[in-house]
């Protein structure tokens, strides 16, 4: 930083790269912040060794009993589980605790301190948290896939690879749209503090495919809480399962989501100046 | 204010504190009875303003018997219909039990202690002249009352789904309605235990992580422990963890004959001894910790 | 002689904190070898307060007031020494003990948060077992002394913090204890609410005899409550005596305020200038040449009024631990390599 003044701004107009920049920026500080309580990281291994452990344990007793289930044999099966950890961990690293902070923010009345930053605000609240020692359970959740991998028959190309890594980003934007919703509620509805719980409750369906639910309740984990395409999704894709509509309707409904989700924090953040003002 | 003596001469000693209602067994009863109720009073009053939050609550707990159920059905239809003497019709009576347990076992989170330790909730609760598990008891004994009226619609709705068979005798619901208070009683003992490591350590969180791993697997949260490898339901009789969870359920569901009922509640009996003991140890060893390092 | 109320004799607190380096190699370091320090919070103070009295417990941030206001009540284990509470060992907490006393610290709410006081009331009854009757004529009283009749029925959240304040006040009273330790009881509160918080406590003490051990930062509080301070500083009594006596023994000066009929004029002549505002001139002159500057000033020159008074407060006490400075060098002190 030189100079007084107004800072020289790095370009006019709009720049789609800013939302990755700022997200690298406050990677940066995050992952600094947490690198000092270097014993955080143990206590998270030792947290995702133990529920990897009791995943496993419910796995064996499930298979102690059968060999395969709603037509998903183990091996599958400890795939699901893999996205499963995977993506869990990608939602306690990224998104669930820029949500938690969002809600905070409201309540607290601190949320104009963003508002008055000269960025998006949405980009702003959705990058601001990371919690680099969560991010454990992505390298968990990976290597329990490529065990899950090398014991499927088939094995993976380099295509069906490419589509498990799109699908696995299109789960993710999905989780992440529907948590915006959900906090942008926290605009009207002060007290939400169940929500958390709420979410990992639902979230815990997904270490099943959601095929073996109940219709109503399959389209339930479709639709309104996406799990079904951030986990099961990514899941079909390794294991050969994935059409070509299914991919196409989940690209659809991703964009929808994002449109949507748009929209309602618009709509959020209009009632939140009228209020406060 | 209208006080006899004490105006007259301040500064005399033993100015009166107000009138108590009085020593004895029969007001001492009178007293403990008073303090329940209106603990319960006021932890219904405010949790009934908290209708959205109570509600998701509820969702997200149901969420996770009805995947077990789900799951655990699948595979006894796949097996012919049964699996560990479980029909899926049995396994639905299982789970859908399962939540009326499950409510009436949540006890104070051991997380709760670390923000009463720090926030100086702790120091009001040492200043009364009553040992604060009595307001964790009653105050979600209390919150349970409004937690089971939400419950209602929610058991009916998991019937209708998922069709569950019942063979209830009149003895098991007498025995159920005892055991569920006794599952409450024992797990908010072991729970309270655990919250008192806050006050040795700071980092708390794989301390419970083992509790909660231990009880999911042994207590009959997971799976029937009939399902379980012999071993480990030999491990679990030993263990407090089933009479919070296997024992009051299957009482209901009239699985298990008179013996073991009565069995049962001794063995509830026996732990919430041996657990009240403990914890009566270990808050005088946390109030000693807290009282020597800070307030 | 009666029993005093409280008797404190060499009471002691010693906290062990850990040294913690900057730096991460010092981190890791600690991760097995802790350095600690001893922080002597309270270091050996002894006082006796009889019943009845009302008691100002005076001192900056971090002198040790709050450390003993905790040991007398039974919140924190003392190191060393005695103290005694209406006959009562407090750390033992027994609970004949703790339904005779009471604590009300600021910005601390112990009433539910979403419901009206009355509810709070009610539990606060069934705690402390109090006969239903008695306790409506005392919480009935106490709501109206404090004017909160309107007010009781409300959500406690929905109250503003003097009034919610004021709702501590009654449920920590409720039970008529007969001795209080009020830790900054005001903090943050406007002067109204202050002064009526004042009024309440000293009507209290009047009407029950209680003893009153009171920290405050506002000496408004305390000049209006206590005829006795008690002034602690580093965990020692600097001084021990009637509030009249403290600035006598501390502040040798008094401030003669003077306006004369025709505007200002340089009184520097007379004594230390302190400020001149509105035709009104402060000055400061030794506490044993008041009556001759007076004298002189009437005799000299158009005086329209004349007031001689002791000085704030706020002063005499700010001279007390400049003086505990030079007397003892503190670690602090030394510290910050002051001259003392």
């Amino acid at each position: 930083m030189t100079g007084t003044g107004p800072a020289p701004t790095t370009a006019g107009g709009r720049d789609l790269l800013r939302p990755l920049k700022l997200f690298g920026l406050f990677f940066r500080i995050g992952a600094l912040n947490e690198l000092q309580y270097r014993a955080n990281l143990a206590v998270q291994l030792f947290q995702s060794a133990l529920a990897l452990g009791t995943g496993l344990a419910v796995l064996g007793l499930v298979f102690g009993q059968t060999t395969n289930l709603g037509g998903w044999t183990q091996s599958e099966l400890l795939a699901v589980m893999g996205v499963h950890i995977l993506m869990g961990g990608v939602i306690r690293t990224a998104i669930q605790p820029n949500m938690e902070r969002l809600m905070t923010d409201v309540r607290q009345g601190t949320l104009d301190f963003v508002l008055t930053k000269p960025e998006d605000a949405q980009v702003m609240i959705s990058v601001r948290e990371f919690r680099i020692w969560q991010a454990v359970d992505v390298v968990v959740g990976a290597i329990v896939l490529a065990i899950a991998v090398a014991q499927l028959q088939s094995g993976i190309g380099l295509g069906p690879g490419l589509v498990f890594a799109g699908c696995l980003l299109l789960g993710a934007v999905m989780i992440y749209c529907f948590w915006l919703i959900l906090t942008t509620a926290a605009f009207w509805i002060v007290r939400m503090d169940e929500l958390h719980e709420l979410f990992d409750g639902i979230y815990q369906s997904g270490r099943w495919p959601v095929t073996i639910y109940p219709g109503w309740l399959r389209i339930s984990l479709t639709y309104l809480v996406p799990i079904a395409f951030a986990v099961t999704l990514p899941a079909e894709a390794l294991t050969s399962r994935l059409t070509i509509e299914t991919l196409a309707l989940a690209a659809a409904f991703a964009l929808l989501l994002l449109i949507v989700t748009r929209w309602f924090w618009r709509l959020g953040l209009r009632n939140y100046s009228g209020a406060s003002a | 204010m209208t006080s006899p003596t004490a105006s007259t001469a301040p500064g005399a000693p033993g100015a009166p504190t107000a009138p108590t209602i009085g020593t004895g067994p029969l007001a001492s009863i009178r007293g403990w009875v008073d303090l329940y109720v209106a603990t319960m009073r006021i932890s219904i009053a405010s949790q009934i303003q908290y209708r959205v939050s109570n509600y998701f609550y509820m969702i997200g707990m149901v969420t996770e018997p009805v995947i077990y159920l789900v799951v655990w059905s699948t595979v006894a239809r796949q097996q012919g219909g049964e699996v560990g003497g479980f029909t899926p019709g049995e396994f639905a009576a299982y789970y859908i039990v399962w939540t009326l347990v499950r409510n009436m076992n949540i006890a104070l989170t051991p997380w709760a202690w670390e923000e009463r330790v720090r926030g100086g909730e702790l120091s009001g609760m040492l200043l009364k002249p009553v040992h604060p598990i009595h307001n964790d008891l009653a105050g979600l004994a209390g919150w349970k009352a409004v937690v089971i009226i939400l419950w209602l619609p929610i058991a009916a709705f998991l019937s209708l789904i998922f069709q569950p068979t019942y063979s209830i005798e009149p003895i098991d619901v007498v025995v159920f309605l005892v055991a569920i208070w006794g599952a409450y009683v024992l797990r908010s003992m072991f729970l309270w235990l655990l919250g008192l490591v806050t006050f040795w350590t700071t980092r708390v969180g794989p301390v419970f992580d083992i509790f909660f791993v231990a009880e999911l697997l042994l207590s009959g949260r997971l799976v029937p422990l009939t399902l379980m490898p012999d071993w480990a339901q030999q491990l679990a009789d030993v263990l407090p963890f089933k009479w919070t969870f296997s024992f009051p359920i299957e009482a209901l569901i009239g699985r298990l004959p008179a013996d073991q009922l009565l069995r049962g509640l001794g063995m509830q009996v026996l732990w919430i001894a041996i657990s009240v003991s403990i914890v009566a140890v270990c808050w005088r060893l946390a109030v000693r910790r807290f009282s020597a390092v800070g307030g | 002689m009666p029993e005093p109320a409280i008797r404190v004799a060499d009471l002691r607190k010693t906290f062990r904190v850990p040294v913690r380096e900057a730096g991460l190699a010092a981190a890791a370091r600690s991760l097995f070898r802790r350095e600690h320090r001893d922080v002597h919070a309270v270091d050996g103070v002894s006082f006796t307060i009889e019943p009845g009295e009302v008691v100002g417990f005076l001192g900056p941030n971090g002198a040790g007031k709050t450390t003993t206001l905790k040991m007398l009540s039974g919140l924190l284990y003392p190191t060393a020494g005695e103290a005694i509470v209406l006959g009562n060992v407090p750390s033992r907490r027994q609970s004949d003990f703790l339904r005779r006393i009471t604590m009300v610290m600021g910005n601390r709410n112990q009433l539910q948060w979403d419901l009206p006081a009355l509810d709070s009331f009610e539990l606060i009854r069934a705690i402390y077992r109090l006969e239903p009757t008695a306790f409506r004529q005392t919480r009935d009283e106490f709501i109206d002394l404090l004017d909160l009749r309107e007010l009781v029925s409300k959500p406690v959240r929905n109250l503003s913090l003097g009034e919610r304040m004021k709702m501590e006040f009654v449920g920590a009273l409720l039970h008529r204890p007969q001795v209080l330790f009020l830790d900054e009881p005001t903090l943050g509160l406007d002067v109204t609410m202050q002064k009526r918080i004042r009024s309440f406590v000293a009507e209290y003490n009047r009407r029950f005899g209680a003893t009153v051990l009171l920290t405050s930062h506002y000496m408004a509080d305390v000049q209006a409550l206590c005829r006795r301070v008690i002034v602690i500083h580093h965990g020692r009594i600097l001084f021990d005596g009637a509030l009249a006596d403290l600035s006598t023994r501390f502040d040798s000066t008094k401030t003669i305020g003077v306006t004369l009929r025709d505007g200002t004029a340089d009184l520097s002549a007379y004594g230390e200038v302190l400020s001149t505002e509105e035709g009104r001139t402060l000055l400061r002159v030794s506490r044993g040449d008041a009556p001759d500057v007076t004298t002189r000033l009437l005799r000299d020159l158009p005086v329209l009024d004349l007031t001689i008074e002791d000085p704030p407060i706020e002063d005499v006490i700010e001279r007390v631990f400049a003086d505990a400075r030079d007397e003892r060098p503190t670690a602090a002190a030394v510290a910050g390599g002051g001259r003392g």
